[in-house]
């Protein structure tokens, strides 16, 4: 580990006004079963540090594996190498800190990185086991579990000092069914740092059913229909667009969101929150990675937008305080949750006259212009004919604007679900979108 | 030497200690710098310097794997003993010796990201900027990343290999933004790159050109309709249309995917899977290609691979532990992003071959269909092939002739059955950089093809059709 008592005096002779480091350390556990056996095994422990120092009112930054004080040097110096060529017209933060931070003690459970290893393996078994009972079309099965730690230490030279340990645990199920036809994937993640809330039984019945379901899908005619997202379908959506929000977007007019706080962007139905206390959430965290307390918030409160997220530089040029959103050098949400409604699902299919249920929406980091708002992505679902589930739909597209698509929201589900994207979503219905098919 | 040769012994030892049959030691420095421009103004400098040792074990298709970032031999020896308790064995293979393997640096870098200043790097993107935001006055907004990365590794394994190799990468990308009076935006990007040093900058691309490139995208697509939607035939541009095959069929003949079963290509060796005009190779070994190394990341020395030859599937690609699973050799594809992961079969520079047709000719022979002069990225499911892959510069084709511009266009097919619809090749192949993300990390690849035709694909767009 790299003496930060030295770096910090180092730095501060050769000119550097205020340092701060990040250091975070994770630690991995991954196991893979294939065909009942295990067939990947992996653990992992990496470090880094991260750090920042300002020269002349600039920010430059160096990230090292090597932690060696032999390397301060070094680090000092590209500091004010990269300070020098910086022209941005903001200067560069270090925080003073906040009063106070609020206390999470359920972001690190120590039960689950105590739980004997074969413990876990078994449990992936047991799912192994339980996909190729529940149909003979069920070919190929492939289930993982990772669990991650990661600590973090935060320390700057205006005397801030944070510490922040949190683990999560994943597993993830992919089936491949085939019934001599059609061959089709079901795919799905389950998150928590409980081991006891993985529904197993669940987790079969829904992948394996979806997969089954969706054998022999095709694309429908061209045309508007009434598209109802699963939660899934709608946190990827959503994923394409989660920069929009970013205050640092709308300052460098790359949002479509500049000039719109205070209006409608979306229907009343709608509410976005960012909540970085969410229990069980590997990503919660009462401090951001410049060390400023994190806030719940509502983003989009009755289909208003109420704020962007800000980090300590773009607040400043917007002369507010920062909504503790600077993660990784950039701003990000830590759990974005848009939030249930009332509407049960089945209530939302019935209601459909002539309309598409998609469960998967694929491509969102090609297929989705987060500048302008607009998508085109590939989905996959089932047909709504007179309020019933029909037909799998594959291969087909679903076009539309963002922003129009909040605005066209009609009904929103009363459950929702945690996606791997960190974005918590329900059911929605739109009213009507164009889809391409045949 | 990234670590001592005895220790790298000493691991693979400790690996094999409890019936492994196989060993392998990564070992991974790399240092990289990211520049970031908004509006010519430089934002951020940022230098990161990564350093790790990976350790896998194989005791037929079961796989271990570890990694830290400590080089302390008494950790890096403890990581190798704890994998090794996977097997409940004794020592059942025994080591061959560490033999240093030479085939020559296919890769010559002249100019290091090291001996270049900071100021230089900040003069290239002042360049770019300026020609990029002069080109037309709805050009609003310009971004530029600057990147680049030398990484050194060390690769040694049980059956005696042992190979060392730099790899240099330079790459800028330039993003445009075009606003018109309205408020509408729309973006053009392009981001050339290369497996040489900076004299990629200095000597082969005028990087002003590259930002005319993206400012022109950015304006044409501003003045664009939206996309109709329906099926049609489709005139993939070459160079980053390339990605089609990337997508659709290159990750499905990735041994990932053929030695599970899980893909549309299992069982099809020798037999037709596209029509015949079709031709499609994947080669690490082109010189200085943004895609190339001298090994791959199990230490075997890159090849030129032939997977489609006029229509016949000839070869798939292949890492060593799905090899087993294959009951066939390695073909030099392993690769992965960093030590943070185990290696598996990955593409390197993947294109279809050049046809005998004109690009002129194929516009002509279309009465009416899409012209994807540029695409953006995709994705494909591997367990059924179908893909999707975004159209950032499009034009319909009337009667003939390339017609108006059209926006926010995407292409959905399916890789199974995409290669048997491409009815004519041109002869004018290009390659374009791209960034392939898979199990193994996200690693550089180029993907190429020359201008061809498939003819009736879906295309989804917000105009009906």
């Amino acid at each position: 580990m790299i003496d930060t008592k030295k770096l910090f005096a180092v730095a501060k002779a050769k000119g550097i006004q205020d340092i701060q480091v990040y250091f975070s350390n994770t630690t991995n556990l991954s196991v893979q079963i294939f065909e009942g056996d295990v067939d990947k095994y992996e653990i992992a422990d990496s470090s880094s540090l991260t750090v920042k120092g300002i020269f002349n009112g600039k920010m430059g930054v160096y990230r090292t594996e090597v932690l060696e004080d032999s390397l301060i040097d070094e680090i000092v110096d590209t500091i004010i190498s990269s300070a020098k060529v910086i022209d941005s017209l903001e200067d560069g933060i270090i925080y003073e800190g906040d009063k106070e931070y609020k206390e999470l003690d359920d972001i690190y459970n120590e039960e689950l990185t105590n739980l004997d290893v074969a413990k876990k393996i078994e449990t992936l078994k047991e799912l192994d086991t339980k996909f190729h009972a529940f149909d003979e079309k069920v070919k190929n099965v492939e289930t993982s579990y990772t669990e991650t730690t990661n600590s973090v230490l935060l320390e700057n030279s205006k005397g801030l000092k944070l510490f922040n340990k949190a683990n999560a645990s994943y597993i993830v199920a992919e089936v491949i069914v085939n019934d001599g036809e059609d061959q089709r994937v079901g795919f799905d993640v389950q998150i928590t740092n409980d081991f006891k809330d993985y529904k197993i039984d669940e987790m079969v019945q829904e992948i394996a059913t979806d997969a089954l379901n969706s054998l022999g899908a095709k694309p429908v005619d061209s045309g508007n229909y009434e598209i109802v997202f699963t939660g899934l379908a709608l946190a990827t959506l959503f994923s394409a667009f989660q920069g929009l929000f970013s205050g640092r977007s709308v300052q460098k007019g790359i949002s479509l969101l500049k000039g719109k706080l205070g209006t409608a962007v979306g229907s009343s139905l709608i509410n976005v929150v960012d909540d970085p206390f969410m229990k069980k959430s590997a990503s919660s965290r009462s401090f951001d990675d410049e060390g400023v307390a994190t806030k719940f918030k509502y983003l989009i409160e009755k289909g208003v937008l109420k704020t962007y997220l800000h980090n300590l530089v773009s607040a400043k040029v917007d002369g507010i305080e920062s909504t503790g959103n600077g993660f990784g050098g950039g701003i990000s949400s830590v759990n974005m949750k848009i939030e249930s409604g009332v509407t049960p699902k089945e209530e939302m299919i019935q209601s459909c006259k002539k309309g598409l249920l998609i469960t998967n929406v694929q491509g969102a980091h090609a297929g989705a212009n987060p500048v302008s708002g607009d998508f085109s992505l590939q989905a996959a679902g089932y047909q709504i004919n007179d309020g019933k589930i029909g037909a799998p739909v594959a291969l087909i597209t679903v076009a539309g604007n963002f922003i129009q698509m909040l605005k066209d929201v009609v009904l929103v589900g009363s459950e929702s679900k945690m996606t791997y994207y960190g974005i918590t979503a329900p059911y929605i219905k739109v009213k009507s979108m164009p889809v391409s098919g045949n | 030497m990234l670590l001592e040769k005895k220790l790298i012994e000493n691991l693979l030892d400790a690996g094999l200690s409890r019936g492994a049959d196989f060993a392998e030691v990564f070992v991974e420095s790399k240092n990289s710098s990211a520049l970031q421009s908004l509006s010519g103004r430089l934002e951020k400098v940022n230098s990161n310097k990564s350093f790790g040792v990976g350790i896998r074990l194989a005791k037929k298709f079961q796989v271990v794997y570890g990694y830290t970032n400590n080089n302390n031999p008494e950790d890096l020896l403890k990581l190798a003993d704890d994998l090794s308790k996977s097997f409940n064995d004794e020592v059942l293979t025994k080591r061959t010796p560490l033999m240093e393997l030479e085939v020559g640096d296919l890769h010559k870098v002249e100019i290091k990201p090291t001996d270049v200043t900071l100021e230089e790097k900040v003069a290239l993107i002042k360049k770019a900027y300026k020609a990029t935001d002069e080109y037309d006055e709805a050009i609003s907004q310009v971004m530029i990343h600057l990147l680049d990365s030398s990484q050194d590794v060390l690769i040694a394994n049980s059956e005696g290999r042992f190979v060392t190799e730099n790899r240099t990468r330079v790459r800028i990308y330039i993003n445009a933004v075009a606003m018109n009076k309205e408020g509408i935006m729309q973006t053009g990007g392009n981001g050339p790159g290369s497996g040489k040093g900076y004299e990629y900058f200095f000597n082969d691309i005028d990087v002003a050109e590259q930002g005319r490139e993206a400012a022109r995208i950015a304006v044409t697509m501003l003045n664009a309709e939206e996309c109709p939607s329906g099926v049609m035939p489709v005139v993939i541009h070459n160079a980053f249309g390339g990605v089609i095959f990337h997508e659709a069929c290159g990750h499905p003949l990735e041994a990932t995917a053929v030695a599970k079963d899980s893909s549309v290509f299992c069982g099809k060796m020798g037999k037709k899977v596209a029509s015949d005009v079709v031709t499609a190779i994947d080669d690490g070994t082109i010189e200085n290609a943004w895609g190339s190394a001298n090994y791959d990341d199990e230490g075997y020395p890159q090849q030129r691979r032939v997977l489609i030859k006029d229509g016949i599937l000839k070869s798939y690609m292949i890492d060593k532990i799905n090899g087993r699973r294959m009951k066939s050799e390695p073909t030099g594809s392993s690769r992965r992003e960093s030590y943070k992961y185990a290696p598996t079969s990955r593409m390197s520079n993947t294109y279809i071959d050049n046809g005998k047709s004109k690009f002129e000719e194929i516009i002509a022979a279309t009465k009416y269909g899409l012209f994807a002069r540029k695409l953006g990225g995709g994705s494909v499911n591997p367990g059924n092939g179908d893909f999707n892959f975004a159209v950032m510069e499009g034009y319909m084709i009337r009667d003939g002739k390339i017609a108006e511009p059209v926006r926010g266009a995407s292409i959905v097919g399916n890789g199974g059955n995409i290669l048997n619809k491409i009815d004519m090749v041109a002869d004018n192949l290009d390659c374009g950089r791209g960034m392939c993300g898979s199990v193994s990390g996200s690693i550089p690849a180029d993907v190429g093809q020359p201008t061809l035709r498939v003819i009736d694909v879906t295309v989804g767009g917000k105009r009906g059709a």
